[in-house]
């Protein structure tokens, strides 16, 4: 029975095999053909994961070799030259640069990343109350549409203190499974998201109704406990309720993602 | 008793592996076809069920990783500490307590996730949650990646860790670097461990296993250690520790008197008086290696005071295990592994101290008051001075001298052969012991039997003579036919006998022409069969009438018309020769008997079986006569229907070579055999 590191072993007594590194060498050069074939012949999920994979390869491939080119690409100098610091016969050239390309697509890209989070959701699309959030209890009787109980099938906060009304008098009713304690938050700035528990409902831009009811969709602005954050205020107080936008539709997620208004 | 195999654990998969395992085992065991218009009940538990059952198969491979790995305290302390040493344990077990957090987390996500699927309440926004749920589960994946990484790692090296029982008969080998351990062991045992002339060139526990008396022993040789603090050694020196340290094993400190290892013999003893605490309740041999170089007499004073010294400590554990100080032998041992001198001399003293010890050790355990008990001979105190020896009958006692007086005269076939020329000239008679009535007849020849008689019976003894007589009377007739054939050629025909014999021949040709024809016109003639014959027309009856009208004696053909019917000459296969038994034994005799005879020859050893058309009545059947026309019925049933030489199944068939639905239209991905 090998014991420790038996191929090293043989391979210390005996060496490799005579066509150990022609067969090695042949084998990396069928690669490409072996892999080809595979691309070729892969079927359904398979077939779509592997396209992924090789894409992302090629996708990076590209990008690396972009960037090596881009260094020898050339372009023109912005500052201007001092007068009588070149002389007549090249003045009509332009001064061009190599690397400066670089320094503005890599300052694009950060202005990009930053501007994900820097506004809140511009467009909140109305939804009707019938259609989307409200549920009749029992949608199949044609006689109950009309009904006086209605249960919210959106994703809802519900404050700690809540109690019941009696149950004749309860018109919307927010099953617990839908109900939402806590959001992960991102802050813009720290760029980290934190799990914050949620204080309340601010404002739905979907209706007031909404925003009584609790109901989180997209756009919904909310108050979350920052204390963990350990944020302070210009006057030296210790901040512990901020507003943040919730930038997801949570009852699709099955969580609150927000981002935090600064 | 627990098997410390770990060759067996199952691989682990990195974290990109794991999930594309997982999720495609969901893809392929869970129903794939959804539409919007089921009942939002069904589209529920549909995706329910993807995200459950991707739960169920996270927590049964990440529970078959925490489940084989082994747990560090549960195993024996030898491989506690052989893994600690090896692989760290506070990494190892943070490592598998990450695996038990995802477990936990990917079941707190799942059970989360069904619950919002119960309130999902459009197909879009099941699936919605069925992706999210099944993306954070692999999200948690993802993150235990390193792990998994680490998992694998060790998974690997844990396999190629020598199968090593700690609670065996063991040996073993420790001493300063290049002292001969390693040559050691490949002298006494398989193990093939790699000998070179560099310090550390063992760098891991190796095992090979050697016999003595009949038993095994396991013989682990170890890395060389160094001589300086505990915290100063490295990983390899700490293998031989942990082994030193955990093993009941009898040690063998191996001692380079020539230096030619590089270490003296002071540097070598301060290691043995550093680590002697470890050989504590052992038994524990000093072995002086490289005599070839160095013979231990040969060395200085000093080093034989210090080499004295390691003796008496040595000589410490030998009185510890209750052996007497006096007995020195087998503590201090020379060999010279080059010159193979004392090496076997040195593996059977270690053996047996090992097995004095362990048979000491099993004698003041507990557990042996169990054993002995059946060992045990009870043997009653005399309670006078009175002889009582058993009582055995006279008879029995002269028998019993009988007995051994024969089986000492007894002369065995073996003696015989031996006597006689020995193997291969001797020959044993195989028919000196049989039981006859008369002792002679034991020589006599065996007849042969066939069929009942005896060979002998068919011999004729004046055979020959008779062929000589045959032989003559052939020759007398050969003589004549000679004499006639000269007279032939002698003949001479005239032209008009040569005609005439033309004539005769011509003739005769002619008429076995005509014979031919008309035989062949006869065979081809339409018969009618009986069966046609539904009228009865064609009888011999009529035949006779006809005959008789036209004024010619139909008696005749009547006959030969019945002798020919099938009813009196039976069947053509009942007509064959050998159901011809009317041939009696006046044709030839015994040379070809037929079948009939020679069947009748051999003795009946079964009953005759029922012949295939007898039917025996039964099976609810009133009578034979029923049950066969049902049978007739069943059989007519079964027959396969006669097709008129349509086409059928059987028949050779060439299909369609260009089928048109693959060779036209636009081609998507497929191939030409199969779309």
């Amino acid at each position: 029975m090998p014991q420790g590191d038996y191929i090293e072993l043989h391979r210390k007594r005996y060496g490799y095999r005579p066509d150990h590194f022609e067969r090695k060498r042949k084998k990396e050069a069928r690669l490409v053909h072996k892999r080809s074939e595979t691309a070729q012949k892969a079927l359904g999920i398979k077939g779509k994961m592997f396209a992924k994979k090789r894409y992302a390869e090629k996708a990076l491939m590209k990008k690396t070799l972009a960037m090596h080119e881009e260094s020898s690409t050339r372009r023109k100098v912005d500052d201007d030259v001092h007068e009588g610091a070149v002389p007549a016969y090249l003045l009509d050239r332009d001064n061009t640069t190599r690397a400066k390309i670089l320094n503005n697509t890599i300052k694009q890209k950060r202005k990009e990343k930053a501007g994900k989070w820097e506004v809140p959701l511009p467009k909140v699309r109305p939804v009707a109350e019938d259609e989307r959030c409200l549920k009749f209890l029992d949608l199949e009787n044609a006689r109950v549409t009309k009904q006086w109980k209605r249960m919210v099938t959106k994703a809802t906060f519900v404050g700690p203190g809540f109690t019941r009304k009696p149950p004749k008098y309860e018109r919307f009713i927010r099953p617990s499974g839908l109900r939402f304690t806590k959001a992960h938050v991102t802050h813009p700035e720290l760029k980290c998201t934190f799990n914050l528990e949620i204080i309340g409902v601010k404002k739905n831009p979907n209706g007031q109704m909404y925003t009584s009811l609790g109901v989180l969709t997209k756009g919904t602005i909310i108050e979350v406990n920052v204390s963990e954050l350990g944020l302070v205020t210009p006057a030296g107080k210790v901040v512990w309720g901020k507003y943040a936008q919730v930038t997801n539709n949570p009852e699709n997620d099955g969580c609150v993602n927000a981002v935090l208004l600064v | 008793m627990v098997q410390y195999n770990f060759k067996k654990m199952t691989v682990v998969p990195n974290g990109k592996d794991f999930i594309d395992i997982i999720l495609s085992r969901t893809q392929r065991q869970t129903p794939t076809v959804v539409h919007k218009g089921y009942a939002i009940s069904s589209l529920r538990s549909f995706y329910m069920r993807k995200v459950k059952y991707t739960q169920q198969n996270f927590h049964e491979k990440l529970s078959t990783i925490i489940d084989e790995f082994p747990r560090l305290d549960d195993i024996h302390p030898f491989y506690g500490d052989l893994l600690h040493v090896l692989y760290n344990k506070d990494h190892y077990k943070l490592a598998l307590g990450q695996i038990n957090t995802a477990r936990n987390l990917i079941g707190k996500i799942s059970k989360d996730y069904v619950k919002l699927l119960k309130y999902g309440d459009s197909l879009y926004r099941c699936k919605c949650l069925k992706v999210a749920a099944l993306g954070r589960m692999c999200t948690v994946i993802k993150r235990i990646g390193p792990s998994l990484a680490y998992l694998e790692q060790i998974r690997q090296h844990m396999a190629r860790l020598p199968s090593i029982d700690p609670n065996t008969r063991t040996v073993l080998i420790c001493g300063y670097p290049n002292v001969g351990k390693s040559s050691f062991i490949n002298k006494i045992t398989r193990a093939d461990v790699d000998v070179q002339p560099y310090a550390f060139t063992t760098k891991s526990l190796f095992v090979g296993h050697t016999d003595y008396k009949y038993l095994r022993y396991q013989v682990i040789d170890t890395p060389g250690i160094l001589d300086r603090p505990f915290e100063d050694r490295n990983i390899i020196e700490m293998c031989s520790i942990t082994a030193l340290a955990h093993l009941r094993a009898a040690v063998l400190f191996f001692l380079d008197i020539s230096g030619s290892c590089g270490y003296s013999i002071a540097q070598q003893a301060a290691l043995f008086h550093s680590i002697k605490s470890l050989f504590m309740n052992k038994p524990l041999i000093i072995v002086c290696n490289k005599t070839d170089l160095q013979p231990l007499e040969g060395i200085s004073e000093e080093d034989k005071k210090l080499v004295t010294e390691m003796k008496a400590e040595a000589m410490k554990t030998v009185i510890g295990q209750g052996g007497e100080a006096s007995n020195d032998e087998g503590v201090l041992l020379t060999m010279s592994t080059l010159t193979e001198e004392g090496v076997i001399a040195v593996k059977n003293a270690a053996c047996e101290r090992l097995l004095n010890q362990r048979v000491e050790l099993k004698m003041k355990s507990k557990k042996i008051n169990d054993c002995l008990n059946l060992f045990h001979v009870a043997m009653p105190k005399p309670r006078d001075n009175k002889e009582r020896p058993p009582c055995i009958p006279q008879v029995v006692l002269e028998s019993k001298a009988k007995q051994a007086a024969e089986k000492e005269k007894r002369n065995t076939e073996k003696d015989l052969e031996n006597d006689n020329g020995g193997a291969g000239v001797y020959s044993a008679s195989l028919k000196k012991n049989y039981i006859l009535a008369n002792d002679e007849w034991k020589e006599d020849v065996m007849p042969e039997i066939l069929d009942g008689h005896n060979v002998y019976d068919f011999v004729d003894p004046d055979i020959l003579h008779r062929l000589a007589e045959l032989e003559r009377e052939e020759g007398y007739q050969q003589a004549d036919a000679g004499d006639d054939n000269f007279e032939m050629e002698g003949l001479e025909l005239t032209p008009e006998e040569q005609n005439t014999l033309a004539e005769i021949r011509k003739k005769k040709s002619l008429l076995i022409q005509q014979h031919r024809i008309k035989k062949s016109t006869a065979e081809s003639r339409p018969t009618v069969p009986r069966k046609f014959d539904k009228d009865r027309e064609f009888t011999t009856k009529r035949m006779g009438r006809q005959l008789s009208k036209l004024g010619l004696d139909p008696t005749k053909a009547i006959n030969r018309a019945r002798s020919r019917s099938v009813s009196t000459r039976g069947r053509k296969r009942e007509r064959s020769l050998d159901r011809d038994d009317t041939d009696g034994g006046d044709a030839m005799d015994v040379d070809t008997p037929n079948k009939k005879q020679r069947m009748l020859s051999r003795s009946r050893s079964r009953s005759r079986s029922r012949p295939p058309t007898e039917v025996v009545p039964g099976e609810g059947f009133k009578d034979s006569a029923q049950k066969a026309k049902a049978l007739q019925k069943a059989n007519k049933s079964n027959k396969m229907r006669n097709k008129n030489a349509r086409r059928g199944e059987a028949d050779r068939v060439i299909p369609t070579l260009k089928p048109k639905h693959l060779f036209s239209g636009k081609r998507s991905i497929g191939k030409t055999q199969r779309r």
